[in-house]
């Protein structure tokens, strides 16, 4: 009945949003825009969509000018927490303003403008430029975007003002100078108009990620891992850059306005090294997509990312930083479909990996105990369905499951970091139970009850839908396996539903036992003896409700039908930027059928089905009868044909061992040897032995060179008395 | 008569700063210390007032561009931008002149003594110097450019000998006094020849007669020679080969602020000079002879000069990176990275069009910057209450003054060329200008030259983080004065700052050599479309 109904409206929204449901390819120009695409220069109606970018810039100066004065108190929360509802507040009325059908440029400053000649001296020189004007692009899919990044920085900064308390003074200010610093950077971001502010941000992104999650600096895990987080990230940020200069060197322009209005007329690039470029830039943008947000074989940061405080997870490693990748590609899909017009397998591949990192994440979730490392799999598993499909060419589905995720998982940290709070750093779930019935939990646990449901796709809640728009997809792209990748992700979906609740039921339900992190303890007397788990108080309760409900209301907003409804307000979104033109891509007319129905139809019931089978097992190992799932372990790891698979799944399938051994260690050797032979032959013989050159040189000249006047002086005349000769010998010659 | 006023009125700048230079040669002879203590102010006050004096001047009016110069705009550029460096040249001497006799003064050792004082001198001087480097701007002849040229070097030869007391530092002074007086006899020298060979001493008027020399027979042999001379001598105030040996002696044995002064000054004076003379003489069309003996009209700089100009360039770069490698001096380090950018900066002249002499102006900006945030670290610690000397003297300096550090690193950076600092945006455009003139081999040997330059400029920026202190190196700490920190630190920040202003910065350069023969084309049209306002009926000449 509730799928029908959902059939229903999701026919409708087709209707209403996409104008005609077919979309098939227009003969002739198979990969042009919908709508015209050229921006419009509008600096008066928008002149306050400037500040969406400053906010942050100020809110960070002032954290830092706190520190350096020494202010003790909340000042810095609630100066980033004013800041950034003040951004959010300003992108809900430009958005209000805003028509998708005509993007808009708001020009804040020059920034780069340089050109030059190809050199050859003679008058038909070619000139080429690269222009990057410090500028706002406004279209559907930044606006989507910068609303519930600045929305999520805003509550998850409330939260963080009492979450940081025991850290107040220095930390304090850092931890939120450090949030604004993300905030701006994630603004410039989204709201770039090139690819060069885009990189801006992205790098910006990256380093506000590297100093929040080494926030405990004199943690070492918490260094490495900032260490592994910014490294893994190098690679990634490699390709973009690459990807950029290839664009560049492709185009000759990095604004979006004119590379898409390129792409529009069917242009391919300039075809420089034989079309290699044009090929490589969807690979290379790939390469950084996976990088920032987390992809195989990129993805082994995120997870000791968690060594941050908590909030960050939630907002930077959850919510917003990590969907980058997916504004990355979305962003430059014409660039994708460009690629598979010529035959390129760009957007298979990015299917591809994100449907395999889903399964491959799913299944190392199942079997942690740390529950934010349980939650940070999951995340890269949730990213792996949103790069499936945007591989799918769904991009309304990738993007429409990066909103619900953002609100479910970082409800979901959240709730975890409220208990990690509360009950002395403890994140085992072995050692947490029964929380349920501990006074002042109450709005933690149906919170997390909700942020468990949406996230295991029930049926009703808004993962289902936004996931469900995803796996249909599979089984209507053509593309080499798609189906199969489709069955891989309703797997996956069983899977994230037992991994979600295993966390739920072992922590809420059951008698009710807990002890603090053993390393948490042994810092404090306090909590050694006799630990008293503190209840969150108002401020994270609030954040926690206001989630929640934002995340009920994504679900109801499904069946709505106007500009309150989700699905018309975000299909209009994404449909009229650059990443709507993937939906061009599926078969006009008859869909292909799963069951015999329409995949749509179809896939209500069936990852309705797995997604509830997943959460009866949770419930049956871990809340019914509680012993049964280490009885299950021991049968496993007693069986040799079997026993290697909870070990892997444990083990995180060794794949940071495997690093190791493949990557780091061979770095190591060659590191080794390069900084030898740096040592003997470049600082030996080439750069000191020619930098003795001159004191060679001196001793050949000595009584020029003892620092004499006399010597300076002659030495001048000499040189001039050469410089003299050499012009009348020229001249003499006759060749002036 | 009209003529007369117009000049004067464009040199308002230059009179505030003499004006300037005499009211603190007397401010600094009184008997208040409170009255002494003022002198560094009065000079940051007159130039604030030459800074605002130039944008009154510079409105674009007939004044400007009926001056008869070869470039009409350069001057409210050159004018501010050396106007605001030196502000910041002038803060990091403040507690450093007559530090040890004030504070005998102060506790009472020796009552006060108005002719054991210099510091109203310094900062007569500094001031001089300054005015005479902003009438270069305006110099339309070749009397007018060596008096502005002698102007502006005279007072450092005075400065460089104030920190008086040591040994080292007298050599210094009395080797750049005769080695300066050599190079000024020696441009001198070829400034008659130029007269000698174009009969004229108007630079415009020079202009003329070159090209028609040159669309004829050529120019003579004794313009060429003249041409030669006046370059090498130049060659002496931007140090570069062959009139570079002076500059690491000097350098170490100057007190520190002074160093700052010698190495910014002089530079931004003998590129304008060279610019100056560079229109004079060339870009103007000239003949070669080809392989089948037929005379074959070429764009720029006579070839000789060219060539003499280019192997200067390249000997500069070379030489100077080359012997920073080795030194354990900051101040001898910085005076060999002070001659390679000498070099690079000679990129720009050798381009030669607009946008060469635009880069050069604006590479300009960003040394000066770089060079006051470097020395205003050096100026701003102290070891057992003497100056920083050695590289070894910064180890440690993260732990005690992060802040100093981190400026040191910047400007180092900057230098280097690393972006997104200001030094990067300076050292593309004057690439940029090199390859669209043609001139890639030079540009690939100023790529190569400063990739070898990351060697000591890296040393620079990390030894005072990864080197402990040992028991003889230690003991770095703050010098006397807050001022040439603060100095530092804001200009630090410029250095990260600017970048994003760099356009703007760029254009303001890019604007000097506007309405200049450069664009020739531009004044026409702007004569053929006169508005109705603009007839108004000719004043009486008189």
């Amino acid at each position: 009945m509730l799928s029908a109904i959902a059939h229903t409206a999701l026919a409708t929204v087709a209707m209403a949003g996409g104008g005609d449901s077919s979309h098939g390819l227009p003969a002739g120009e198979p990969f042009g825009f919908q709508v015209p695409i050229a921006p419009v220069v509008d600096e008066q109606s928008f002149a306050l969509a400037a500040w969406m970018i400053w906010l942050p810039v100020i809110s960070a100066v002032l954290c830092g000018i706190y520190a350096a004065l020494g202010v003790k108190s909340r000042l810095p929360a609630w100066t980033t927490v004013a800041a950034l509802a003040g951004s959010f507040v300003i992108a809900a009325m430009t958005v209000s303003k805003l028509d998708f059908a005509k993007p808009v440029v708001v020009h804040l400053f020059d920034w780069i403008d340089i050109s030059w000649s190809s050199g050859s001296g003679s008058a038909g020189d070619q000139w080429h430029g690269l222009r990057a004007n410090f500028a706002l692009y406004l279209d559907g899919l930044s606006a989507y975007w910068i609303l519930f990044v600045t929305f999520l920085g805003t509550m998850i900064a409330f939260y963080a003002s009492e979450y940081m308390e025991e850290d107040k003074g220095t930390g304090y200010c850092r931890f939120f100078a450090g949030v604004s610093i993300f905030l701006f950077a994630m603004t410039a971001l989204v709201l770039g108009e090139n690819l060069a502010m885009l990189y801006l941000g992205w790098e910006g992104v990256g380093l506000a990620s590297y100093l929040l999650i080494g926030y405990y600096y004199k943690k070492p895990a918490a260094v490495a891992a900032a260490k592994k987080a910014f490294i893994m990230n190098r690679i990634g940020d490699l390709g973009l850059a690459l990807g950029i200069y290839l664009i560049w060197l492709e185009y000759g322009s990095l604004e979006f306005g004119v590379l898409f209005a390129a792409l529009q007329s069917g242009a391919s690039g300039a075809g420089q090294y034989d079309g290699w470029a044009a090929t490589l830039i969807p690979w290379c943008l790939m390469l950084g997509a996976f990088g920032k947000s987390a992809q195989f074989p990129l993805y082994v940061w995120l997870p000791d990312a968690m060594e941050g405080p908590t909030p960050v997870s939630a907002l930077i490693h959850a919510a917003t930083m990590v969907t980058a990748g997916i504004y990355l590609i979305a962003r430059t899909m014409p660039f994708f479909l460009m690629n598979k017009a010529s035959g390129g397998h760009a957007l298979e591949a990015v299917a591809w990996v994100g449907g395999l990192t889903a399964l491959l994440a799913a299944t190392i979730a199942m079997a942690q105990y740390d529950i934010k490392r349980v939650m940070a799999y999951s995340t890269v598993s949730q990213l792996g369905y949103m790069f499936m499909g945007l591989g799918l060419a769904t991009s309304f589905g990738a993007c429409y499951h990066v909103l619900t995720h953002a609100f479910f998982k970082a409800l979901l940290f959240l709730c975890c970091g409220a208990v990690m709070h509360g009950f002395g750093g403890q994140l085992d779930l072995r050692k947490l139970g029964g929380i349920r019935r501990v006074p002042g939990w109450g709005v933690v646990c149906w919170t997390m009850l909700i942020g468990s449901l949406w996230l295991s796709g029930v049926p009703g809640s808004a993962g289902y839908f936004s996931k469900d728009e995803i796996l249909a997809q599979a089984f209507i792209t053509d593309g080499a396996g798609f189906p199969i990748l489709g069955w891989i992700g309703i797997i996956t979906a069983g899977l994230t539903a037992y991994y979600t609740f295993r966390v739920w039921f072992r922590i809420f339900t059951g008698p009710t036992h807990f002890k603090p992190d053993d390393a948490h303890g042994h810092d404090d007397d306090h909590h050694a003896h006799g630990f008293h788990p503190h209840a969150p108080g108002l401020r994270i309760n609030l954040v926690l409700a206001i989630l929640s409900l934002g995340a009920i209301w994504l679900a109801v907003g499904y069946f709505v039908g106007d500009i309150w409804g989700t699905q018309v307000w975000i299909k209009n979104a994404i449909m009229h930027s650059s990443a709507g033109t993937g939906l061009q891509l599926m078969p006009a007319g008859e869909h292909p059928t799963l069951f015999g129905f329409d995949p749509h139809t179809a896939m209500y019931f069936v990852s309705g089905t797995f997604g509830l089978v997943g959460l009866t097992i949770a419930w049956w190992l871990h809340c019914a009868n509680r012993k049964s799932a280490d009885d299950l372990r021991n049968w496993l790891t007693a069986r040799g044909w079997i026993a290697w698979l909870p070990r892997a799944m444990e083990h995180k399938w060794y794949v940071d061992e495997i690093y190791i051994a493949t990557i780091r260690f061979p770095l190591w050797i060659t590191s080794q040897a390069l900084y030898m032979f740096d040592r003997v032959f470049v600082d030996g013989i080439a750069v000191n032995g020619t930098a003795r050159l001159p004191k060679i040189a001196a001793s050949i000249f000595q009584p020029l060179y003892n620092g004499k006047l006399q010597g300076y002086a002659t030495s001048m005349a000499g040189g001039l008395a050469l410089v003299i000769a050499w012009i009348v010998w020229v001249w003499m010659r006759g060749s002036v | 008569m009209i003529e007369m006023s117009s000049k004067l009125i464009l040199i308002t700048p230059e009179i505030l700063l003499f004006i300037g230079a005499v009211v603190v040669a007397v401010l600094g002879l009184s008997t208040h210390r409170r009255i002494r203590n003022a002198v560094p102010w009065t000079t940051v006050g007159f130039l604030v007032a030459a800074i605002v004096a130039t944008q009154y001047v510079y409105d674009g009016s007939e004044t400007v561009t009926d001056a008869d110069l070869l470039f009409p705009n350069l001057g409210l550029y050159l004018k501010v931008m050396v106007g605001v460096i030196a502000i910041g040249l002038v803060l990091l001497g403040i507690g450093m002149v007559d530090r040890r006799y004030e504070e005998a003064v102060r506790d009472g050792r020796t009552s006060f003594d108005p002719l054991r004082v210099v510091r109203g001198e310094y900062h007569a001087f500094l001031l001089l110097s300054i005015a005479g480097t902003m009438l270069i701007a305006n110099a339309n002849d070749l009397i007018w450019l060596f008096l502005a040229i002698e102007l502006s070097s005279l007072p450092t030869y005075v400065m460089v000998a104030l920190g008086r007391g040591t040994r080292r530092n007298q050599e210094a002074a009395i080797k750049y006094f005769f080695l300066g007086a050599m190079s000024s006899a020696t441009f001198l020298y070829g400034f008659a020849l130029l007269y000698g060979a174009s009969g004229t001493l108007s630079l415009t008027g020079m202009q003329e007669v070159f090209a028609d020399q040159a669309a004829a027979d050529g120019i003579p042999l004794f313009g060429l020679i003249g041409m030669v001379l006046a370059f090498v001598g130049l060659c002496f105030k931007i140090t570069a080969v062959p009139m570079h040996f002076y500059a690491p002696d000097v350098y170490q044995g100057a007190p520190t602020p002074v160093t700052a002064f010698i190495s910014f000054m002089p530079k931004v004076a003998g590129f304008t000079a060279i610019i100056m003379l560079c229109a004079a003489l060339g870009w103007s069309g000239h003949h070669i002879i080809d392989n089948a003996g037929v005379k074959v009209p070429t764009e720029g700089l006579p070839r000789p000069v060219h060539a003499t100009l280019w192997v200067i360039a390249v000997l500069t770069m070379i030489l100077g990176n080359i012997g920073a490698l080795l030194q354990t001096s900051i101040k001898r380090l910085l005076a060999y990275s002070s001659i390679s950018h000498s070099g690079y900066l000679l990129v720009g002249v050798i381009a030669g069009t607009a946008e060469g002499i635009d880069a050069v102006f604006f590479y300009l900006v960003t040394y000066g910057v770089a060079t006051v945030a470097v020395f205003g670290v050096l100026c701003g610690l102290q070891r057992h209450g003497r100056e920083v000397e050695t590289l070894d003297d910064l180890s440690g300096l993260w732990k005690r003054h992060p802040g100093m550090a981190f400026v040191l690193a910047l400007s180092a950076f900057s230098m280097l060329g690393l972006p997104p600092l200001l030094g990067f945006w300076g050292k593309l455009d004057l690439v940029i200008a090199g390859i669209s003139a043609g001139e890639t081999p030079l540009v690939v040997i100023m790529m190569a030259t400063s990739a070898v330059s990351a060697y000591y400029y890296l040393h620079l920026a990390g030894l005072p983080v990864i080197r402990k202190p040992d028991a003889r190196t230690e003991g770095v700490e703050a010098g006397p004065s807050a001022w040439p920190r603060i100095a530092a630190m804001v200009f630090g920040i410029g250095i990260l700052i600017l970048p994003f202003g760099a356009r703007t910065l760029m254009e303001k350069a890019e604007a000097s050599t506007k309405n200049s023969w450069l664009e020739p084309v531009e004044t026409t049209l702007n004569t053929g479309d006169a508005r109705p306002e603009d007839q108004t009926p000719e004043l009486p000449q008189a």
